[in-house]
């Protein structure tokens, strides 16, 4: 007994390797990376602590610091011994260096309080000199890299900045440069209109393709074909899977010749006097209608083989008793073909609905979202969000955020689809006794 | 209503399966097709019922010619051998349907599916869906939907050929009772011979696309045309003794046995070969032609014991007697064939 469990598991590890692998931990990792705020600025190890103008304004914005913000925005002027070789390297005479000496370790905020120290000065400098020493003992804050938190608070007391245990923690926060744990992702999501008119787009998407083809036209298709002679039915089926069986890349690209500005359509309506234009690209309206287009074809190859082997599994005699019981061909399939479909078009559309949620390849090679995010689905949007896009910062913490949705909603539906199959009733019992 | 077929011909491609079949079923008659697989019987049902197109000749249901139309203009009821019951629909609904689909008014509906159930017995069963019911209740629903809207005829595609053997005797008797109380004109296909002869007024015999016979069951037994129809009729079935004419009587092949022929035979010519049927029924210790062979074998059913009877030629006898303890396997019997009985067939196998 105990031999052949664990002989089970042997068997099944592989299974369970892989299922880790790549099913669980991207999952895993999709949640994880959706909590933290990384992009192509961030990058995807650690960061520095650097202040510059776009930490200062988070300071000032986000972190409700203005003050500190425009202090910190202000060089300071610092006496100190780097000062002090610059100057000697500069050609500046040895008497005027000793005098400044006195001075060392003096903070003065601003350049005039420093400039006036100078000017007092025994040498007398010329204000050419002056500002030319001045220069040499300008410490800013600004655009200096620190590698730690350390580093940074000790540069600003070195600058004599005093601050506040709060105002410490908001400049360490606001001038670190590498990635954070964050919850804001879901909360732009939330707040983005533009994820709203993603969603709506999605589900129209999703909805219009699934129930006008992937369903609808597929059975069209699997019922003419099948009143139709073994091979004429044959032939049509095969040319329907055309479009699966063509690489996507040239599929599309057909369709683009189709519609571009010197393509068929633009050619063929020009004999009428119709200007040529990109009618792909041309309307919002004209997008929706070829993405659907583009991506029915596809999908109905999926669904017309699946339910063409589900008609031809209903007897024959079926067909015969309908007709002698006076049934029409169009009452043969309202009420003998259809109601025997059920489980085939639950299956082809739980299965459909999936994987036109996840994806986005045609719409990407065809529309590409466009125009002006018209045809921009959820997955498209998680791609340009993460992987690619037109600004060049790749977010891939708000990307993988996207893309969670995604995951989860997969995840709810797959749960309900299970259960409306009733999975268990479908698993045989093993034939193996334990 | 009469049915006609007129010279009626079917082929499926370059294989002809009937040519020039004409045969006509009286009003109110059962008429049973019957033949081995691949006789063309089941072709011929389907012919009448359009499933299949005709490929010559006409079709007539009383005077309407019905040949081109489809099956769903002709008035046929048919119950197959399958049922073709529709699963998803309950039996109320499946009995409705051929009403359902020609918009007759709900009510009306209900009261003939009733109507038609009661029929049949199947009252209790209208809510229930086929894969509840058990074959002879799908075999009554099958009955009733054939029914249900008063067809001109009624055809039966091996009707009972799924059935187990207490329900397949039940449901014989059952089909006829329906049949005469609707006096709806049918034909049954069957390949089963004890089916026709209970069930029908006439049985048509069906052999490679021709009908070899047409007579009443009674008929058909007694006096039958050919050796494949005597081969056809009778359980257990006619046993045949081929030998040769010799001298105004029959010479067993490889034996020295030599019978005399049946009176009222004629004589045919010497040397000629001919083929003797003797039923099991007509070869016992009372007949008139004694013929000397060994017990080989004793079949016991019930009432009746069957004896096997190998001849000297090694062909062999069959004898239904009553049960009787005299006779085991290996004894030497000189038992007799009833003369008037015994059928002698030509060599193309035509009853002389």
């Amino acid at each position: 007994m105990n031999s052949s469990r664990s002989l089970g598991l042997m068997l099944l590890t592989p299974a369970i390797v892989l299922v880790v692998l790549f099913f669980l931990v991207p999952v895993a990792l999709t949640a994880v990376f959706s909590f933290t705020n990384m992009s192509t600025a961030t990058g995807i190890t650690g960061g520095a602590y650097q202040i510059g103008p776009s930490s200062l304004q988070r300071l000032g914005d986000k972190y409700g610091f203005p003050e500190l913000a425009e202090r910190l925005s202000q060089p300071s002027y610092v006496i100190d011994e780097r000062g002090l070789v610059a100057l000697d390297a500069a050609g500046v005479d040895a008497s005027t260096i000793t005098e400044m000496r006195t001075h060392l370790g003096e903070v003065f905020p601003t350049r005039r309080e420093a400039e006036r120290m100078i000017k007092g000065l025994s040498a007398r400098p010329s204000t050419r000199e002056v500002k030319q020493i001045s220069e040499q003992f300008n410490r800013s804050l600004l655009d200096t890299r620190y590698e730690s938190e350390g580093d940074l608070l000790a540069g600003l007391d070195a600058l004599g900045v005093e601050v506040t245990p709060a105002e410490r923690d908001a400049v360490a926060a606001s001038s670190y440069s590498g990635w954070t744990w964050t919850t804001d992702n879901f909360r732009r999501m939330v707040s983005t209109p533009d994820t709203l008119r993603t969603l709506i787009n999605t589900v129209f998407y999703v909805a219009i393709v699934l129930v006008l083809f992937n369903t609808g036209y597929a059975m069209f298709l699997a019922i003419t074909t099948y009143y139709m002679p073994e091979t004429t039915g044959g032939i049509f089926r095969s040319i329907w899977l055309l479009p699966r069986i063509t690489p996507p890349v040239i599929y599309v690209l057909m369709w683009k010749w189709l519609a571009w500005d010197t393509g068929f359509i633009s050619m063929f309506l020009g004999q009428f006097g119709v200007a040529p234009k990109n009618w792909m690209l041309d309307s919002s309206t004209n997008a929706w209608v070829f993405v659907i287009l583009i991506n029915g074809f596809v999908g109905a190859s999926m669904g017309m083989p699946v339910f063409s082997s589900a008609l031809r599994a209903i007897p024959k005699s079926q067909f015969y008793a309908s007709e002698v019981d006076g049934a029409s061909r169009w009452q043969q399939i309202r009420y003998i073909i259809l109601p025997q479909m059920r489980w085939p078009i639950l299956f082809v559309t739980c299965y459909q609905t999936l994987s036109l949620l996840a994806s986005f390849d045609l719409i990407l090679l065809s529309t590409e979202g466009g125009p002006g995010g018209a045809t921009e689905v959820w997955s498209l949007m998680t791609y340009h969000t993460a992987l690619n896009n037109y600004a060049g910062n790749l977010e891939y913490g708000y990307g993988t955020a996207l893309s969670l949705v995604l995951v989860v909603i997969g995840v709810t539906l797959s749960l309900i689809y299970l259960r409306v199959f009733n999975y268990n009733a479908l698993v045989a019992k093993p034939l193996i006794e334990q | 209503m009469r049915i006609l077929l007129d010279k009626f011909s079917k082929s499926f491609g370059t294989t002809k399966v009937i040519e020039d079949l004409t045969l006509e079923v009286a009003d109110g008659e059962m008429l049973a097709l019957l033949g081995p697989s691949g006789c063309g019987k089941s072709t011929t049902l389907f012919a009448i019922c359009g499933i299949h197109k005709v490929t010559g000749g006409r079709i007539l249901f009383g005077d309407r010619d019905v040949t081109d139309l489809p099956s769903q203009a002709r008035s046929v009821g048919v119950v197959f051998q399958s049922y073709a019951l529709y699963p998803h629909m309950t039996v109320a609904e499946n009995i409705a349907f051929p009403l359902q689909v020609k918009k007759v008014a709900p009510d009306q509906i209900k009261r003939e599916v009733d109507a038609i159930a009661a029929l049949v017995h199947i009252e209790n069963l209208l809510g229930r869906r086929p894969a509840e019911l058990s074959g002879g209740q799908q075999q009554r629903v099958a009955l009733a939907r054939a029914l249900v809207r008063k067809p001109d005829v009624l055809l039966l595609d091996e009707p009972l050929a799924n059935l187990d053997a207490k329900l397949r005797l039940e449901m014989r008797s059952e089909i006829r009772r329906i049949q005469l109380e609707t006096g709806i004109t049918a034909i049954l296909v069957t390949h089963d011979q004890v089916e026709a002869m209970s069930m029908c007024d006439r049985i048509a015999i069906m052999n490679a696309g021709e009908i070899v016979q047409l007579a009443t069951p009674t008929e058909m037994y007694h006096n039958p045309r050919t050796a494949f129809v005597a081969g056809f009729l009778g359980n257990p079935p006619i046993a045949f003794l081929r030998g040769t004419a010799r001298d105004g009587g029959f010479a067993l092949d490889n034996s020295d046995i030599r019978l005399p022929l049946p009176v009222g035979t004629l004589s045919p010519a010497d040397g000629s070969k001919l083929t003797l049927g003797i039923r099991p029924e007509d070869f016992g210790p009372l007949g008139d032609i004694a013929i000397p062979g060994k017990v080989s074998f004793v079949e016991t059913q019930g009432r009746e014991n069957l004896y096997d009877v190998r001849l000297a030629d090694g062909s062999v006898l069959r004898s239904i007697q009553p049960v009787r303890g005299d006779i085991a396997v290996g004894n030497e019997v000189a038992w007799s064939a009833s003369g008037a009985k015994v059928m002698v067939f030509g060599e193309n196998g035509a009853r002389i």
